[in-house]
C-alpha cells in the first residue's frame, strides 16, 4: 500500500557489528529501550555473553542481537495484514495500527528478533530507530555504544563505513542458510554463534507479565 | 572437539502463538477429521456408517463451531480480525486462512443442516412447545440426499482446504526446523482423524447409545489411522537420522539432547502404539479408552509442536523454559476452549437428543437412552 | 473464564493494546533536534533540551548528555557528552560551540560514527533513580527500634533543630546534640590527649569524591572540626592504593598510575577487570575495545575468574589466566624473579640516582633503586635509608635530619659513596656491603638489591605452586612485558582486596618502576588531574575562612603509628608494649573498616557519639561487617545518633534515626573529576538538569545534603556559613546561603585556572544547551565578568584541557616527579602494632594472614573450608543501582560461578541451588557451572543481595512502600565475610598493613541443596 512506499530508496540503511570491539556493557541493550519505550522485560536488542572453552582455553564472547533488516525477510510474507512491510531504504517495520497482533511474523523470523509487545498487543522489533535516522541522527544504539562495536550506514554509499567494512573485512551474517540476506553484517563472528548456539542456555526467565498488562 | 559455551548473558522469548492457538488447531482438526467421517453416512448415504457418521457430525459441528473462537482470541488484536478482509496477501498462508474458514465453516453449517434435517422434521412432528421452532428450522422438507451430497462435496472442498492450510502454514515456517517438513501437514491430518475418532468413540459412549457396531468400525478405523501416523513419524525420523535432509536433521538436532523431548518422544510413541495395538486386539468394548488415548494423542501432539516448538530458541542455547500462565494467555485459554465446545456439545444434544437415526414419526425424546438425557441434563 | 480476555480486547476495538505515539515507531519520543543531512543545520525540538552533566550511576561520574523533557520535567534518555575524555575518544576541541558538537554526534558526513560519545548500560538506566519509587523525597526520623523500617516524616526545621540540640528525641532517653558534641577543647581521654577533642566523637562515613566533598569536608572537618571523616577507599580498591603508595611514596594521598591504553603495547591487569568494570569504567573499555581492534594493544588479564574484560573474538589480542585468590604476590615475584635472572629490568632509568640524572638520562622519571639501605641487626636505624647526614657530610638540627634536607646515599660507579643529589649519571645498582662512616662500617645494600633478594626467595617453580600459574608461564608473563619497552603496563585494582593485598599491589606496582615507565605515552600515566575548584582562587577562598578548624586527634582507625600513643607508652611501661588492643594502621589513610567494628562496637581508641552517612553504604559493602556490627548499629545507647544524608534507603541507613533526602545524579551542583586515566586536565560539571524531586523549602531551596549543612551550621553557629562566609580574592566577603553560592564560586575559580580563563558563552550555546534553567541564579550570584564563563564550563559540561595536550613526544605532559619507591623506608621501619615486627620495605610474597600475621589456612584450613570466594563487579549494575528494573530485567541477578570440575565431583549443575558457608556466615544460591572460573573459586558477581532499595518496604508515615522483593534477588558476598580470630573484639578481616577489608580468598564451603526450579 502507500505505507510501504515510505522510506528513501537512495539508501541502503545497515549496520556492521565488529564483536571485537564489543564489551558487552548492553548500552545498547538499555539505550534501545529508553529510546523506544521498549515494555518491561521485553527486548529489541540484546548483547548475548558467553563463555567459551575450546581445549581447556576459556574466554568471553559477546554478540549483540536485533532485527538484521533483511534483504529478503520471511516476517514479511507471512504477514495477514501488510502490518509488517519493508521501507524502501531497507528498514523493516510495523505498522502498529494495522497489525493483528497473529504473531506469525515473529514465528517467520529465523533471529527471534521479534515479540509480541503486551502493552500495544502488536508485533515488536527494532526499527533502526528511523524516527533518529530521518532526524539525521544515529539510532540509539549505535550512538551510545561504549566499544563502538556498532557501525550504522548507508550500503548505497559506496564511501559509507559500512559499504566499505562490507567490502573489506568480508564481515559475516547470523544463518546464512537461511537466504535471508540480512544487511546486519558482523566482523570477528565466530561459526558457532552464526546459528542455534549449542551450549548451556541462560538461566534468565521472563518475568510474569500478563496479570499487570491485562489487569 | 572439546568445546563449552555458558550463556551468560541472554534473555528469553516467550511463546506468541498462545495455548489458544493449540486450542485451535486441535478443534478445527478435529472438525475436519470428524467431517471426513460424517462423508460415508451422510453425503454418500452409505447406512451401515451413519451411526458412527452421526457422531462423527457432532464432532465436526461443535469443534467447528469453537475453533475460530480459540483462534480469535489467539489475535492480540482480536478487534482487528476484518484487517484480513481488507487486503489481498497471497503469500501468507494465514491469510488464506482467514478466507478458508469462513467457506468451510459455512459449508459445513450448511451441511450438517442438511444432514440433521431430517432429524429436526421429525422433531417437529412431535408435540411440543419448541415443534414450531424445529418446523421452522427444519424448512419444511426431511431427508435429501442430493443436497446432502452437494453440501457435502462443498465442505468437503473447504475441509480440504482447511486441512491444507493450517498445515501449511506451519509448515512453511523454515525459521524452525521443526515444522519446516512437508510431513507436518499430513501428520496434522492424521492425528486430526484419529482424536476425531477417539472423540466419537467416547462421544458414543458418553451420549451416545454405546453402539458396539461404532465401536467396532471406530476402532478399526482408528488402528488405520494410528497406522498411518506411524509410518508419518517413522518417515520423519528416518529422513532426520539418515541426514539426508539437512533441514530435517537440525530438526532432530535441535531437540535430540533434551530429556524431556526423549520422554515426549517416547510418550508419543506409546500413545499411538498402545491404541493401536487394544484396537486391533479388542476393538470392541475398549472404544472409551482408546478415543482417550487417541483425543489426548492428538491433542498432544498439537501441543508439543505449537507450545514446544516454541520453546527452541532460534539462535539461543538450549531450551526456553515454558510455564504455563494461568490467566488467559494460559490455562484459562485451555479450559476456556473446552469450555465452549462442551456447551456446544450440550446445546446439540439438548436440541437433538441422541438417537440412531430417528425413524419419521417416533417421538425423539421417547428414545429412551439414560445418556443422552443424562448429559443433556448436566 | 477464558474469553473474557478476549471479550475485552474486542470491546476495545481497533486497539486491544494501549496505543503508542506512533504507527511506526511507538513511542519513541521525538529526536532531541534534527540535523539536516545535506546542509547540517541543526534544527531543536521544542519542550526538550539536551544538556551535558556528569552522570552517577557508578563512581566513574562520566560527562554525560541527557535529554529532557522540560515541561514533564523528566530525563528521557542520556548519551555521552563529546567534550568529555571520560565519554568519546578522540573528544571535541573544547571551543566547539555546542551545536557542532550536536552535529559531531549526528548522521550527518558519519560524524557520530567517529566521534561517538557514550553512557554505558548502567548510565542509560541511572536515570530511573530520579523517579524510582523508592526514592526520600523528604526528611525522615525512626519511630520504633533502629533498623525497623518504620519511619514519619519530620519537618525540615524540626530535623536541623533535633539533630543540632539533641535530647529526649527517641523517649529512650537523651542524645546529644551537635551543639554539645562540637567540644573543641575538652580532650575525650585526659589519659589520652592525642585522641584530641570531643568533637571527634563525631564521624561522617562518604564514598566516592562526588564533585561535593569539599563542600561536606568544610562542615564537617573545618566548620564542626571533627578529624573523622572517612571515604570508602578501605573497601574499595584501598589495598591498590595503599601498595601503589608505598611505590610512589605517599602512603596517605596514595597516588595511582593508569595505562595509557591509547598508546600501550602490552597491559597486564592482574585483579583489575577493564571493560568489565575498572575505573573509569567507560573510558577503559571504550579503549581496550579500540585498542585490541584497530590498534597496537595486546592485554592479558589475571583473574580467578573470567569476564567481560576478555573477548575472544579479538583473538590473541586479548587473553585470561586464572590465578589462585589472594596470590599475586607470588606472580609478580615469580616474574621479577625471572626479569633479574635474564637481565630484563631497565638498568638506565633504575640506575639514575636523581631527577637531573634520569632526565639527562633521556627517562621520564627516576626512583631509589640505587638509594643504600641500612641493613644490619641491632643497628639503631636498621632498614632507614642512609643518609647524608650519617656519613658526616651534613649537619642538620634534630628537626631536619634525616628530612627532605637529607640527602639519600648512593654509591657512584666507582663505588664511591655519593649524596645522590650530586651524581649526573648512574650510580650502582646492586650493592651488598659496608660503607664508613664516622660512626663506623654500617651493611647497606641498595633497594633494589633489597628486592632481588625478595624476588630470589623462592624458586619460579615455589611461586607457580603459590599462585597455580605455571612457570613457564610466569616466565612468558615477564618475557613479554619486558618486550615492549615502556610500552608495556601492569595495572590492579579491586582484585588486590586481599589479605596480603597491601604486597600484592606493591609487587604489581613495582614491576611498572623495573621497566621504568611511568611518565611515558604507552606506559603508566599519572593523568592530568582537575580544574580544582575548592581552593583558594584565583576567584574566590574557597579553601579557608576565617574562625576554620584545624582538626586535631587521632583518627577513629588510628592512621598513625601506635608507637606515638599514651596506650603503648602505658604498655610499654608495663613492660608489655605490643600488642595494642587493636591494630593500628600508621601506612595507611583513614579506614572505615575500623569505624563500625573497633571504633563502634568496641569504642576504640573512644567512642563515637554521632555518625553521619552520607553518600555510602558500609554495612551493604564491606564483608563480614554486618555481623560484626548489626547489634551495635541497633543500640541506641552505643551510639547514641546516627544520621543519613541519601537518596534511598539503603543497607546502612536503614539503621538511621534520620533520613536527610539527597539529591540525585542529574538534580545536583558539584565538580567532579576522574580518578585517573586521562592524560588530559578534566573536570565534570553537576548542574540541576531538572527540578530536584526532594521536598521544597520555603525559600524555594529543596532539602538536599548542602541545604541540610547549611541550616545546620547556620542554627549551631558555625564559621563558613551564612552571610559573609566566602572571600574573593579582593576581600569582599559573600554568603553562603543556597548551593550556588559555593558551587558557581567554585565554577568561577575553575574558570580562571589553567593558562589562560575560558572563554564567555554566546546566547546560541545557552539556549541550545539548556544552560538557560539556571541562567538567572548565575546572573544573581557571580560578577558581571564571571557568569558567562562559567556558563561556558555548564555548558559544556565541565572544563577539559584538549586532547592534543596530553603529550608531549612520547612523554606526558602531567608527570609525576617524585621518586618512586623500590624499598619503601616508611614501609620498611613500620612496626605491626599486634606483634612488634617490622614489616618488609618492597615488595613482597607474603600469603594472606591475619592482623596478628599468622596464615588464614591456619586458622580456617583447606580441609574445612576447600573453596574460597571471591568478588568481581557485576558488568551491569553497580551497588545502588539495582532499584533501576531496566538493568535488572535484563540481569536479574548473580548466579554463583562454580569451576567445572568442582561442579561434576560435587554433582552440580547450572541451575542448581547450593548452600555456601564461610566461618562468617552462611548463603543459599543458586549455581552457573563455568570454566571461566579457577579450580577451588566460588565467584560472586558483586551488586545482589540487597536488603534495602527496595527489597523490603519501608512504612512511611503509616504508608508502606511498594513491595519488589525481586530487588533482593542473589546474594551478597560481604554477607559471607569474615572476622579476624586473631583479633580479640569485633573485626572484620582487613590487610594487616594497608586495613582495607578482604574480600578476594575468603575460606568457604559448598553444598548442593537441589536441582533447577
Ligand atoms: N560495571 C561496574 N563498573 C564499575 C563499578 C561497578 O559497580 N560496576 N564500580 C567502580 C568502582 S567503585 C571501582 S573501585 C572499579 C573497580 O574495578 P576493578 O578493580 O576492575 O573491579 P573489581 O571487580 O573490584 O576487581 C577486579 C577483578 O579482580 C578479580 N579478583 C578477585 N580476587 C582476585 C585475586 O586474588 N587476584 C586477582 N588477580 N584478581 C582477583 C575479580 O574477579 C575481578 O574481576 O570499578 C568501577 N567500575
Ligand atoms: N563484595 C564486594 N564488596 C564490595 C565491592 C565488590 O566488588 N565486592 N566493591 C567495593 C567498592 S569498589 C566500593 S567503591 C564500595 C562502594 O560502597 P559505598 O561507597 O559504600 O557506595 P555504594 O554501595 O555504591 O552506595 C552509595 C550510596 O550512595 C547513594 N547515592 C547515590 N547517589 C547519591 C547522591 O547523589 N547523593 C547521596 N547523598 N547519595 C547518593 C546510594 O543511594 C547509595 O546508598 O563497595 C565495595 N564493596
Ligand atoms: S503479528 Fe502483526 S505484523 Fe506480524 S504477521 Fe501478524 S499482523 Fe503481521
Ligand atoms: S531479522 Fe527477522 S524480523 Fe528482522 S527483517 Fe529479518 S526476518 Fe524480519
Ligand atoms: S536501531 Fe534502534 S530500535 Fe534497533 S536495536 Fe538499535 S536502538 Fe533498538
Ligand atoms: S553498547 Fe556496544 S560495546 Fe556495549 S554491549 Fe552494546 S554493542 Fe557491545
Ligand atoms: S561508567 Fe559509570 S558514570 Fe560512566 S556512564 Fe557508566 S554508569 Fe555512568
Ligand atoms: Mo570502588
Amino acid at each position: 500500500g502507500a505505507v510501504s512506499a515510505s522510506g528513501d530508496a537512495a539508501h541502503r540503511w545497515a549496520m556492521v557489528v565488529d564483536v571485537r570491539k564489543c564489551v558487552g556493557c548492553q548500552a545498547c541493550t538499555v539505550a534501545c529501550i529508553m529510546e523506544n519505550d521498549v515494555p518491561e522485560n521485553s527486548f529489541r536488542t540484546i548483547v548475548s555473553t558467553y563463555e567459551v572453552t575450546e581445549q581447556g582455553k576459556a574466554g568471553s564472547y559477546m554478540l549483540p542481537r536485533l532485527c538484521n533488516h533483511c534483504e529478503d525477510p520471511p516476517c514479511i510474507p507471512v504477514c495477514p495484514t501488510g502490518a509488517t512491510y519493508q521501507r524502501r531504504d531497507g528498514i523493516v517495520v510495523v505498522d502498529n495500527s494495522v497489525c493483528v497482533g497473529c504473531a506469525y511474523c515473529v514465528q517467520a523470523c529465523p533471529y527471534d528478533a521479534r515479540f509480541i509487545n503486551h502493552e500495544t498487543q502488536t508485533a515488536d522489533k527494532c526499527t533502526f530507530c528511523v524516527h533518529r535516522v530521518e532526524a539525521g541522527l544515529l539510532p540509539a544504539c549505535v550512538e551510545t555504544c561504549v566499544g563502538g562495536a556498532r557501525i550504522f550506514g548507508d550500503l548505497k554509499d559506496p564511501d559509507s563505513t559500512v559499504s566499505k567494512l562490507v567490502r573489506e573485512q568480508n564481515p559475516k551474517v547470523l544463518k546464512p542458510e537461511m537466504g535471508t540476506q540480512p544487511r546486519v553484517f558482523y566482523i570477528g563472528l565466530d561459526p558457532k554463534m552464526q546459528g542455534k548456539v549449542d551450549g548451556t542456555p541462560t538461566l534468565w526467565r521472563p518475568a510474569p507479565h500478563a496479570d499487570k498488562e491485562h489487569a | 572437539m572439546d568445546t563449552h559455551i555458558v550463556e551468560v548473558i541472554n534473555v528469553t522469548r516467550e511463546v506468541a502463538w498462545l495455548p489458544w492457538a493449540v486450542q485451535y488447531f486441535f478443534l478445527i482438526g478435529l472438525s475436519v477429521g470428524g467431517l471426513l467421517l460424517s462423508l460415508p453416512g451422510y453425503a454418500f448415504a452409505r447406512d451401515g456408517w451413519r451411526p458412527l457418521g452421526r457422531l462423527a457430525l457432532i464432532v465436526a459441528l461443535t469443534c467447528g463451531l469453537a475453533a475460530p473462537v480459540a483462534l480469535l482470541s489467539d489475535l492480540h488484536q482480536p478487534g482487528r480480525f476484518w484487517h484480513f478482509y481488507v487486503v489481498f496477501r497471497p503469500t501468507s498462508w494465514m491469510w488464506w486462512g482467514s478466507l478458508f474458514i469462513p467457506f468451510y465453516i459455512a459449508g459445513l453449517l450448511v451441511y450438517g443442516w442438511a444432514c440433521l434435517r431430517e432429524e429436526l422434521q421429525a422433531h417437529g412432528r412431535v408435540d411440543s412447545r419448541l415443534a414450531g421452532l424445529y418446523r421452522l428450522a427444519a424448512l419444511g422438507g426431511g431427508r435429501d440426499d442430493r443436497l446432502i451430497r452437494a453440501a457435502g462435496l462443498f465442505v468437503l472442498a473447504g475441509a480440504a482446504l482447511v486441512a491444507l492450510y493450517t498445515g501449511v502454514e506451519v509448515a512453511v515456517v523454515k525459521a524452525r526446523p521443526l515444522w519446516h517438513t512437508p510431513f507436518l501437514p499430513v501428520q496434522f491430518l492424521t492425528t486430526a482423524l484419529a482424536g476425531a475418532l477417539g472423540l466419537v468413540l467416547i462421544l458414543n459412549r458418553v451420549v451416545g447409545t454405546a453402539d458396539r457396531g461404532v465401536e467396532v468400525l471406530g476402532n478399526r478405523l482408528l488402528a488405520a489411522v494410528l497406522a498411518a501416523v506411524m509410518l508419518c513419524g517413522g518417515l520423519w525420523l528416518a529422513l532426520s537420522l539418515s541426514g539426508l535432509d539437512a533441514g530435517h536433521a537440525a530438526a532432530l538436532d535441535s531437540v535430540a539432547g533434551s530429556e524431556a523431548w526423549r520422554v515426549t518422544a517416547v510418550w508419543a510413541v506409546a500413545a499411538t502404539v498402545v491404541p493401536f495395538v487394544i484396537a486391533v486386539a479388542r476393538p470392541a468394548g475398549t472404544g472409551l479408552l482408546t478415543g482417550l488415548i487417541a483425543v489426548h494423542s492428538a491433542w498432544m501432539f498439537r501441543w508439543t509442536v505449537f507450545i514446544g516448538g516454541q520453546s527452541v530458541p532460534k539462535t539461543g542455547a538450549g531450551f526456553y523454559e515454558y510455564a504455563l500462565p494461568a490467566g488467559p494467555d494460559g490455562l484459562m485459554g485451555i479450559v476456556g476452549t473446552a469450555g465452549l465446545w462442551l456447551f456446544l456439545l450440550i446445546l446439540m444434544t439438548a436440541l437433538l437428543p441422541v438417537s440412531s437415526t430417528p425413524a419419521a414419526g417416533r417421538p425423539a425424546n421417547a428414545s429412551g437412552h439414560p445418556g443422552g438425557r443424562l448429559t443433556a441434563a448436566e | 473464564g477464558g474469553f473474557s480476555e478476549t471479550g475485552r480486547k474486542l470491546v476495545k476495538g481497533a486497539w486491544a493494546g494501549e496505543r503508542p505515539d506512533d504507527t511506526i515507531s511507538g513511542n519513541a519520543p521525538k529526536p532531541e533536534f534534527r540535523i539536516d543531512p545535506a546542509t547540517g543545520a541543526v534544527e531543536p525540538t521544542p519542550g526538550q533540551i539536551v544538556a551535558n552533566v556528569a552522570c552517577l550511576g557508578c563512581t566513574t561520574l562520566c560527562g554525560v548528555r541527557v535529554r529532557v523533557d522540560v515541561e514533564r520535567n523528566r530525563v528521557l534518555r542520556v548519551a555521552g557528552n563529546p567534550y568529555s575524555p571520560l565519554s568519546t575518544d578522540p573528544f571535541l576541541p573544547y571551543a566547539t560551540p555546542i551545536e557542532e558538537s550536536f552535529r559531531s554526534l549526528s548522521r550527518l558526513d558519519e560524524k557520530g560514527l567517529q566521534g561517538r560519545s557514550t553512557a554505558c548500560g548502567r548510565g542509560n538506566a541511572a536515570l530511573e533513580m530520579l523517579t524510582s519509587p523508592f526514592r526520600i523525597t523528604t526528611p525522615m526520623k525512626r519511630v520504633g527500634p533502629r533498623g525497623s523500617g518504620r519511619w514519619e516524616p519530620i519537618a525540615f526545621d524540626k530535623l536541623v533543630e533535633e539533630i543540632a540540640e539533641g535530647g529526649d528525641l527517641f523517649g529512650e532517653g537523651p542524645v546529644e546534640g551537635l551543639r554539645t558534641l562540637r567540644d573543641l577543647k575538652t580532650p575525650i581521654e585526659h589519659a589520652s590527649p592525642e585522641l584530641g577533642p570531643k568533637v571527634n566523637q563525631v564521624a561522617l562515613l562518604a564514598s566516592v569524591n562526588d564533585g561535593r566533598e569539599p563542600f561536606v569536608r568544610r562542615f564537617f572537618n573545618q566548620a564542626l572540626g571533627t578529624i573523622n571523616f572517612a571515604g570508602h577507599g578501605a573497601y574499595c580498591g584501598g589495598a591498590y592504593r595503599s601498595g601503589s603508595g608505598a611505590a610512589f611514596g605517599d602512603l596517605k594521598a596514595m597516588p595511582h598510575a593508569k595505562p595509557d591504553l591509547q598508546n600501550a603495547e602490552f597491559v597486564l591487569f592482574i585483579g583489575t577487570a577493564p571493560s568489565n568494570a575498572g575505573n573509569p569504567f567507560k573510558r577503559q573499555a571504550m579503549l581496550v575495545a579500540k585498542g585490541r581492534t584497530d590498534g597496537v594493544l595486546n592485554y592479558v588479564v589475571v583473574d580467578p575468574v573470567l569476564t567481560n574484560a576478555d573477548n575472544r573474538a579479538a583473538g590473541e589480542r586479548s587473553n585470561w589466566i586464572p590465578i589462585r585468590p589472594g596470590t599475586d604476590g607470588a606472580l609478580v615475584m615469580g616474574m621479577m624473579r625471572w626479569m633479574f635472572e635474564n637481565d630484563r629490568i631497565d638498568s638506565r632509568y633504575l640506575s639514575q640516582p636523581n631527577a637531573k640524572a634520569a632526565t639527562s638520562a633521556g627517562e621520564a622519571g627516576w626512583c631509589n633503586a640505587t638509594h643504600l639501605v641500612i641493613r644490619q641487626k641491632g643497628h639503631p636505624r636498621d632498614g632507614r635509608m642512609l643518609r647524608a647526614s650519617d656519613m658526616g657530610w651534613v649537619e642538620l638540627d634534630e628537626k631536619e635530619r634525616y628530612g627532605e634536607k637529607d640527602a639519600f646515599v648512593v654509591l657512584d660507579p666507582a663505588g664511591k659513596p655519593v649524596a645522590h643529589d650530586v651524581l649526573d649519571g648512574p650510580a650502582v645498582l646492586f650493592h651488598d656491603g659496608a660503607v664508613v662512616t664516622p660512626a663506623g662500617d654500617v651493611s647497606v645494600k641498595t633497594s633494589l638489591t633489597l628486592l632481588r633478594e625478595e624476588a630470589m626467595r623462592l624458586e619460579l617453580r615455589g611461586y607457580a605452586d603459590a599462585c597455580g600459574i605455571p612457570a613457564d608461564i610466569i616466565a612468558g608473563l615477564a618475557r613479554e612485558f619486558t618486550s615492549h619497552g615502556k610500552k608495556a603496563v601492569a595495572n590492579a585494582h579491586g582484585g588486590m582486596m586481599a589479605g596480603n593485598g597491601f604486597y600484592n599491589a606493591f609487587g604489581v606496582v613495582t614491576l611498572n618502576t623495573l621497566i621504568g615507565n611511568l611518565n611515558w605515552k604507552g606506559g603508566s600515566i599519572f593523568g592530568g588531574g582537575r580544574f580544582p575548584d575548592e581552593q583558594d582562587g584565583p576567584r574566590y577562598k574557597l579553601a579557608s575562612f576565617p574562625g576554620a578548624v584545624k582538626p586535631s586527634g587521632t583518627a577513629i582507625s588510628r592512621p598513625v603509628p601506635y608507637e606515638k600513643s599514651s596506650e603503648f607508652a602505658r604498655n610499654n611501661a608495663a613492660g608489655k608494649p605490643y600488642p595494642a588492643k587493636a591494630p593500628w594502621y600508621p601506612a595507611a589513610p583513614q579506614l572505615t573498616t575500623e569505624y563500625l567494628t573497633s571504633g563502634l562496637a568496641d569504642g576504640y581508641p573512644y567512642r563515637l557519639k554521632a555518625l553521619f552517612l552520607w553518600n555510602s553504604n558500609p554495612v551493604y559493602g564491606i564483608p563480614g561487617l554486618r555481623a560484626a556490627a548489626e547489634a551495635a548499629l541497633k543500640d541506641p545507647k552505643t551510639l547514641p545518633l546516627i544520621v543519613s544524608i541519601d537518596p534511598f534507603i539503603n543497607e546502612s541507613s536503614a539503621f538511621a534515626d534520620y533520613i536527610v533526602p539527597d539529591t540525585v545524579l542529574y538534580e545536583t551542583w558539584g565538580w567532579a573529576s576522574p580518578w585517573g586515566g586521562v592524560p588530559t586536565k578534566t573536570s565534570t560539571a553537576r548542574w540541576p538538569v531538572v527540578e530536584p524531586r526532594t521536598q521544597a523549602l520555603p525559600d524555594g531551596l529543596h532539602v538536599q545534603m548542602e541545604t541540610f549543612l547549611i541550616a545546620l551550621a547556620k542554627r549551631l553557629g558555625l564559621p563558613g556559613f551564612g552571610a559573609d562566609a566566602i572571600a574573593d580574592m579582593d576581600g569582599k566577603l559573600h554568603p553562603l546561603d543556597r548551593p550556588e553560592d559555593w558551587y558557581l564560586r567554585g565554577g568561577a575559580n575553575i574558570a580562571w585556572l589553567g593558562k589562560q580563563p575560558v572563554a564567555d558563552a554566546d546566547d546560541r550555546d545557552i539556549a541550545l544547551s539548556g544552560v538557560g534553567r539556571v541562567m538567572p541564579v548565575l546572573q544573581a550570584t557571580l560578577k558581571p565578568e564571571e557568569w558567562r564563563k562559567v556558563a561556558y564550563i555548564l555548558v559544556r559540561g565541565g572544563r577539559y584541557q584538549n586532547q592534543a595536550e596530553g603529550f608531549e613526544g612520547d612523554k606526558a605532559v602531567h608527570k609525576f616527579l617524585k621518586p618512586l619507591q623500590v624499598y619503601n623506608e616508611a614501609v620498611g621501619t613500620a612496626k605491626s602494632s599486634i606483634t612488634g615486627r617490622r614489616w618488609t620495605g618492597t615488595a613482597t610474597w607474603m600469603e594472606p594472614v591475619f592482623a596478628d600475621g599468622s596464615p588464614v589456612h591456619k586458622h580456617h584450613t583447606a580441609e574445612d573450608w576447600p573453596f574460597q570466594l571471591v568478588s568481581s563487579k557485576s558488568m551491569l549494575v553497580s551497588a545502588y543501582t539495582i532499584a533501576a528494573g531496566r538493568l535488572r530485567h535484563l540481569h536479574p541477578d548473580n548466579p554463583v560461578g562454580i569451576n567445572a570440575e568442582d561442579a561434576r565431583r560435587l554433582g552440580i549443575e547450572t541451575g542448581d541451588r547450593i548452600r555456601i558457608a564461610t566461618p562468617g556466615g552462611m548463603q543459599d544460591a543458586t549455581a552457573i557451572v563455568r570454566h571461566g572460573v579457577m579450580r577451588g573459586v566460588l565467584a560472586v558477581e558483586h551488586g545482589f543481595g540487597h536488603r534495602e532499595y527496595g527489597a523490603r518496604p519501608h512504612l512511611i508515615g503509616g504508608h508502606s512502600q511498594p513491595s519488589v522483593p525481586e530487588i533482593g534477588a542473589g546474594i551478597n558476598l560481604n554477607d559471607l565475610g569474615i572476622a579476624d580470630p586473631s583479633r580479640a573484639g569485633a573485626s572484620v578481616w582487613v590487610d594487616p598493613i594497608a586495613g582495607t577489608a578482604v574480600r578476594q580468598g575468603i575460606p568457604a564451603k559448598l553444598e548442593r541443596l537441589a536441582a533447577s526450579a
